[in-house]
């Protein structure tokens, strides 16, 4: 595939791509204002450069399908601006369409993977969408969308009127960049062209910046010269020449040294007590040096900072899309525009955002129709409200919907769990986050609510944040996360298990208890914390490391579980630095990293949710996990029977279906086409069969009545897996006799494993 | 990120000769950052058995592989010399189980089929090496399976 490429190539690919991905969140919120607002020409203008810019940069780079698709979304923005083809819905749809074309394209890109009929595709859409109505005349251009509200758009203060309803990243942008306008001369009419960020508005707020140190409330949308500004790119470009662009791993390598540097001061503090006794915190000198590094590191992770509302453009292109598809009328706002986050720590939580949002707005929202029967707006609300708390950012996603039917939650749970009967509402309420629907309703990713909230907790336990939920019937859901806004150093507990030290990260301790008799209940050892049984393993033996001594049990809390394990001694309370792996080592669940200690040997880091899941594993007698007493010297065995034929044409896809599964202990062969697959079935029969829908040769549909058309392979189970979520596939799919569908967008990595899981499970 | 070039062995080439049990392999002196005596490994539970663990090279966390097991042998009964390969994914750590030389290698005397190397070599009178490919060997792929 690639080859070809030479490093410097790459290289720029990937800055390209860093890059791209702002242009097009940019992009998308400007087509959404242009919807909203209406189209001004200094509005189509700037589309047209983030376009144009793209397709120059995609050329530049050598990823020619990209530079096509941004071309022919050049040239469609180009008819617009020329006023030869008006804005209407098709045309949004159309645009929004090739924004993801190259959102799709650029990584396949990176990875070397040719994808040039999806290209085509993306290209062939745009072309058709030049053809459109006709922008007509002078009116039409000012008010052209059939969605906007406001009649006349070039008016002011209508105009200033859905800014104020729609306070999404543009006002973050405005917040952030344009406080002078906010403090700017009292308005006077504003003039319509800077109402929506011509170059006009740039250099205004560059001007004052500096001057303005404070931030005006901005959510409040008072003074309609505050929303008068939000021009969304070109206070950002004016602000920019104040700032430095720089690659996010240098930061990394600055936070990395710095930590490096602390810790090598704390050995030679440990030398300086051993060979000259003399103590280093007693030393001004000594003191000094740990300060400044202290300091330094503060100043560096703080370079790592983002606002957490850089997620909002993608957030609020969600709701839009959903809200399309279903018929409903949503409105997005954000408040919070100054919490910031780390960057890394962001990155985790705009899946689990993405997710909340879209439930709001699938289960939370209800249609017009009933909305108007309860007295309410027909327009729904979905807010995402960002603060800063301490040391952590809380985020809070809430809708005005219909709230959660806890009588409906308990019925579902108490299928499987008595107990839930008797909870009372709010911990009935809590069940939602747990795992185990029905496969159906999983696979298919719609159901009511509690589909997918425990992939949610999941991956919020990832980055140490926690998940609330509040309903009320008939007035709405909030759904709260907290997050640590820097993963850097985590206290931990460090403990000796088979002779090995390990830590634990301290909030996943609940409680450490000596050393404990256990009962065995239902064929697993189960003891008693804070009068409830929980189960209790040894911690070298789930872990496979050989037998430790009966010491004292640490309880460590996952996500919906406890469980205590016993291990040889407790050793001390420490911070560790904790750093991944690398690449070269497949992600392992019970580990999540590891640090350096002051005396250079390397402290592991355990992973409680992991940790917990392989314990029930282990003791559920799944073989596949035994390492074995001195396990690693033996030869790999295959970890469980079960083998999954991944088929995708898309490199990236299936080479992160490939490593998902193997990671998880299936063995995993992969087809690119149905063709090939069917090659590869009739070569060894697998247990389970994932497949893509668009393929050349033999799509995944045609595969599936393959599959199911012989009789051999009757029983083995297909899910489908497909970037489009429409009914029409999902019908098509089952009617071909596909036992699961999940739709790319919705797509996590546990969601994914726990169907696979079932599907196996009932098959066996 | 940079991309490493995998360097290939050639004849009049120095080379990395690294015992593995009976069987010696050789690397592109230019693919080998550093060999570390004795190395400090802390074993890492849960991972692919080619994983023998993890030591600290100046502060980076670097895996350390069972080079025998890798090439699909028997695995390594020590470890007392780690080989540092740099990889497009990162260093990674080689076992030897003797100290590693260099020499200058002589003319291929045929190709290896083994997967993950490339060429066979003569080393003085009746010692054969066989030079690995780095880039096919070190991949996350082929560790994790």
């Amino acid at each position: 595939m690639s080859g070809s490429d030479s490093v410097a190539e790459g290289d720029f690919q990937h800055l390209f791509a860093t890059e791209a991905e702002g242009r097009l969140d940019t992009l998308v919120d400007q087509l959404l204002e242009l919807e909203k607002g209406g189209a001004t020409p200094e509005l189509v203008a700037s589309l047209f450069r983030e376009a144009h810019t793209i397709k120059g940069g995609a050329a530049v780079v050598g990823m020619p399908h990209v530079a096509r698709v941004a071309h022919a979304l050049e040239d469609l923005l180009e008819e617009v601006r020329r006023e030869r083809r008006g804005v209407d819905t098709p045309l949004i749809d159309s645009v929004l369409a090739g924004v993801d074309a190259i959102r799709i394209l650029i990584p396949l890109a990176v990875a070397g993977e040719d994808h040039e009929h999806a290209a085509f595709e993306a290209e062939q859409r745009l072309r058709i969408a030049v053809g459109g109505p006709p922008a007509a005349g002078d009116e039409a251009a000012a008010a052209p969308t059939p969605v906007a509200a406001a009649p006349a758009s070039a008016d002011p203060p209508p105009s200033a009127a859905p800014l104020a309803e729609q306070p999404g990243p543009r006002r973050s942008a405005a917040a952030r960049q344009a406080p002078a306008a906010a403090l700017a001369p009292p308005p006077s009419p504003p003039e319509p062209p800077p109402q929506v960020g011509g170059s006009a508005a740039g250099p205004e707020p560059e001007a004052d910046r500096g001057a303005v140190p404070h931030r005006p409330d901005p959510v409040t949308g008072q003074a309609p010269a505050a929303a008068a500004v939000p021009g969304p790119t070109e206070p950002a470009r004016a602000a920019a020449a104040e700032m430095v662009q720089i690659p996010v791993h240098r930061i990394d390598d600055l936070v990395r040294l710095i930590g490096e540097a602390s810790a090598a001061t704390l050995r030679l503090g440990s030398a300086l007590l051993e060979r000259l006794e003399r103590d280093p915190s007693g030393m001004t000198e000594y003191r000094d040096l740990v300060r400044s590094l202290n300091e330094l590191q503060e100043l560096a992770l703080h370079a790592r900072m983002i606002p957490v509302m850089s997620l909002a453009p993608r957030l609020r292109r969600a709701v839009r899309d959903l809200a399309r598809e279903s018929g409903k009328e949503v409105r997005f706002e954000t408040r919070g525009e100054d919490a910031e986050i780390d960057r890394g720590v962001l990155e985790r939580l705009a899946d689990p955002l993405l997710h909340l949002v879209r439930n709001a707005v699938d289960h939370g929202i209800e249609s017009p129709d009933e909305r108007r029967l309860r007295g309410k707006p027909m327009e729904g609300i979905i807010r995402l409200h960002a603060m800063q708390l301490g040391s952590e950012v809380v985020i809070a996603v809430s809708d005005d919907g219909r709230g959660i039917d806890v009588a409906r939650v308990r019925e579902a749970a108490g299928s499987t769990d008595r107990s839930a009967m008797e909870m009372d509402d709010e911990a009935a309420l809590y069940l939602i986050f747990r795992s185990g629907l029905s496969t159906a309703t999983r696979v298919t990713g719609v159901s009511g609510r509690g589909v997918g909230l425990d992939a949610v907790r999941a991956s919020l336990n990832a980055v140490r944040g926690r998940i609330e939920v509040r309903s009320d019937p008939g007035l709405g859901t909030e759904f709260r996360i907290a997050v640590p806004i820097t993963m850097a150093t985590l206290r931990c507990l460090v403990i000796n298990s088979a002779g090995q030290a390990f830590a634990i990260p301290l909030h996943s301790v609940r409680a450490v208890l000596p050393p404990q008799p256990s009962a065995t209940v239902g064929g697993r050892a189960m003891t008693m914390v804070e009068g409830r049984p929980v189960p209790i393993s040894s911690l070298a033996s789930v872990l496979g490391t050989g037998n430790g001594v009966e010491g004292p049990a640490v309880v460590v809390a996952g996500l919906t579980r406890s469980h205590a394990f016993k291990v040889d001694e407790l050793v001390d309370q420490r911070d560790v630095v904790v750093k991944g792996l690398g690449e070269l080592i497949p992600r392992l669940p019970a580990v999540a990293g590891a640090g350096v200690q002051p005396d250079g040997s390397i402290l592991l880091v355990l992973e409680a949710a992991g940790l917990i899941e392989r314990a029930r594993r282990v003791d559920s007698g799944d073989r596949s996990l035994e390492a074995a007493d001195g396990g690693r010297r033996e030869a790999p065995v295959a970890r469980r029977a079960a083998s999954i034929l991944v088929v995708d044409d898309a490199l990236t896809v299936r080479e992160l279906q490939r490593s998902i599964f193997e990671n998880a202990g299936y063995r995993v062969a992969v087809a690119t086409n149905g063709e090939e697959a069917l090659t590869r079935i009739s070569e060894e029969r697998p247990d389970l069969v994932l497949t893509d829908v668009q393929m050349p040769r033999m799509d995944g549909f045609q595969l599936t009545a393959a599959i199911r058309g012989q009789p051999a392979l009757a029983s083995v189970p297909v899910i489908i897996l497909t970037s489009r979520g429409s009914d029409e596939d999902r019908r098509r799919g089952l009617e071909c006799g596909a036992d699961g569908y999940i739709v790319k967008s919705g797509f996590d990595q546990s969601a994914l494993l726990s169907a696979v899981e079932h599907l196996l499970g009932a098959e066996r | 990120m940079p991309t490493v070039p995998a360097p290939s062995v050639n004849a009049g080439q120095l080379a990395l000769l690294i015992p593995v049990g009976s069987d010696t392999y050789a690397l592109p002196l230019e693919a080998v950052r550093e060999v570390v005596v004795d190395p400090k490994v802390t074993e890492l539970p849960t991972s692919p058995s080619v994983v023998l663990g993890v030591f600290n090279v100046r502060g980076d966390i670097v895996p350390l592989l069972d080079t025998s097991l890798l090439l699909g042998m028997r695995p390594v009964a020590e470890e007392p010399y780690a080989v540092l390969v740099e990889t497009a994914h990162g260093t990674a750590g080689l076992v030897a189980t003797d100290m590693p030389q260099t020499v200058r290698l002589n003319e291929s005397v045929g190709h290896s089929d083994m997967e993950g190397t490339t060429e066979t070599y003569l080393i003085g009178d009746a010692r054969l090496a066989v030079a690995l490919d780095v880039s096919t060997l070190l991949s996350p792929a082929r560790i994790s399976r």
